[in-house]
């Protein structure tokens, strides 16, 4: 067999399995420490702002990425936006068909110059259109955890 | 030299500490943010930016560079990262100074971060994949071994002992008290400690190994008509060189790095230095672990093989020796986020020659200085050589 001859079966050459066993475990920094913890306790989305560039930063940073001076401008805004774009997803990273698909969106929020991934719910996918009204629907005060899972979904609004 | 004359004309650091909160994104920009405050240049006076950061497992972005791109200043500008693992960060100046030589970017913005805290169980985890998938993983090995079985090598090529080698670690320990972004200074570090720590993999003893740390740092480089008008003390890069041994690791001579004196010869030979132990100053050689100083200094050429251990103990090295040696600290002081220790050895390099480097200063107003890194499959070196 020469080294060019394709493997027809997995087995057909020596193996073995080997893995990098390494974990992840982040922090949100120091922007996104603040926005978190705010979701968190007062169900309420800042965001920073850089007076100079007139850019509305969400999710907020700790720096502009235009002018790269430090933001110290924090600013509330409201937890609602517009579909951007949107997919619908059928299948899970097995392949597997999903029980009930799932539609993924870019939430611009209002008021900012950017918005969040997240997915719609309470609407079907047909119905779904660019440009729609959406608003966060957040999880109970007891249940959040300082995450962006502490959004359940955007929905019509 | 070759092309236009090229200035490192500001540097900046975060801390280097062993859990940042902040993201990597976040310790870039403060590291490049102070750099262009020390040379009061803004983000729009950079024409391209270099990143240099090593395995995406530290930080667990896959793709870290483009994840840190608008950290590094890189939004909306040329940006390239360069890997060359440990010798990553004085690469990214190497990088960042043939993108001004060849005359293609008047400045560039060089930033090296790592956060290896988010690593978890610990960052070693992300090394068991370097080996050989089919001749040496199954074996289990982990990245100490290498560094064991070379410094059992070094040490019995020449006769030296243990107490040879602690010399190495004390004075980094020492001189890294009085470096303000350092994690690990001890003024009051003995032989006797790091004899004392605990044996990982005979003959490397904890304190003979340099932490586990995250920070950020970053260098602006100008070419020769930006670095005169944005300062009187620029300080030139005179020389780069970088060279790679076998990546067998087996089929190398382990108790000295020929990689590293080729990487000197090629920057030596570009700075016109014949004479390294006259023209060289100070010299920031790579010192994750203690021996690794030692090794890299007779690579450097700076001593004969063998003889750094006897110019360690006879004083030569420290502060105000004939020839400082890691006047910061190195990585066994200041603390080692792989590609960002690196560049901090650059930067050293530009503190030190600028008369800037305050409680670290060396004495006798020294005029050209060397910065050293090495890594890869532990067969990389990377120099810089500058002057002023």
């Amino acid at each position: 067999m020469s080294l060019l001859h394709r493997i027809e079966r997995a087995d057909d050459a020596l193996n073995w399995h080997g893995d990098m066993p390494t974990k992840g475990r982040y922090t949100a920094g120091i922007a996104g420490e603040r926005f978190f913890r705010e979701i968190k306790e007062r169900g309420q989305f800042l965001a920073t702002v850089c007076l100079d560039c007139d850019i509305t930063y969400m999710p907020p940073r700790l720096y502009c990425e235009e002018c790269f001076s430090q933001l110290e401008e924090w600013a509330e805004v409201g937890s609602w936006g517009h579909v951007h774009t949107f997919t619908v997803v059928h299948r899970d990273l097995d392949n597997e068909p999903l029980s009930e698909p799932r539609i993924l969106a870019f939430v611009t929020l209002d008021d900012t110059d950017g918005g969040l991934v997240h997915y719609l719910a309470e609407i079907e996918p047909e119905d779904v259109y660019l440009g729609m009204r959406v608003e966060a629907v957040l999880k109970a005060e007891d249940e959040r955890q300082g995450s962006i899972t502490d959004i359940e979904y955007f929905r019509p609004m | 030299m070759t092309g236009d004359r090229v200035a490192v004309v500001g540097a900046g650091m975060t801390k280097f500490v062993r859990r940042a909160q902040e993201t990597p994104k976040e310790l870039s920009w403060e590291a490049a943010h102070l750099a262009l405050q020390s040379c009061e240049m803004t983000i729009d006076d950079v024409d391209a930016v270099v990143i240099g950061t090593a395995p995406d497992a530290f930080d667990g972005v896959h793709m870290k560079s483009e994840y840190l791109s608008d950290g590094c200043g890189g939004w909306g500008k040329p940006l390239i990262r360069g890997y060359v693992g440990g010798g990553t960060g004085v690469f990214a100046a190497i990088q960042g100074w043939y993108h001004v030589a060849s005359g293609l970017f008047d400045t560039v913005l060089v930033v090296c971060e790592e956060k290896m805290s988010s690593c978890q169980p610990h960052p070693q985890a992300a090394f068991l994949t370097i080996f050989d998938h089919t001749t040496e993983r199954p074996l289990k090995p982990n990245l100490l071994w290498i560094f064991a079985l070379e410094m059992n090598a070094y040490m019995n090529r020449y006769g030296l002992s243990k107490r040879d080698i602690a010399t190495v670690s004390v004075k980094n320990k020492r001189n890294a008290a009085d470096h303000p972004a350092a994690l690990l200074g001890d003024p009051d570090i003995t032989v006797e400690d790091v004899l004392n720590s605990p044996v990982l993999a005979w003959p490397v003893q904890r304190l003979d190994v340099s932490p586990v740390t995250d920070g950020a740092v970053a260098l602006v480089m100008s070419a020769n008509h930006v670095a005169r008008r944005v300062t009187d003390r620029p300080v030139w890069v005179e020389g780069v060189g970088w060279n790679l041994d076998t990546a067998y690791w087996t089929n190398r001579d382990l108790s000295y790095p020929v990689y590293v004196e080729e990487a000197a010869r090629m920057a030596y030979d570009m700075a016109g230095i014949s004479e390294p132990r006259q023209q060289i100053h100070i010299a920031e050689p790579y010192d994750p672990f203690d021996y690794k100083e030692l090794h890299h200094l007779e690579g450097l050429m700076l001593f004969d093989r063998g003889e750094a251990p006897r110019a360690a103990a006879d004083g030569i090295t420290q502060r105000d020796g004939d020839l400082p040696v890691c006047p910061s600290g190195g990585l066994l002081g200041v603390g080692n986020p792989i590609a960002a220790a690196g560049l901090m050895k650059v930067a050293e390099i530009f503190w030190q020659l600028r008369g800037e480097a305050g409680a670290r200063q060396v004495p006798g107003n020294p005029k050209r200085g060397l910065a050293q890194a090495w890594g890869d499959l532990m067969q990389v070196g990377t120099v810089v050589v500058m002057g002023v």
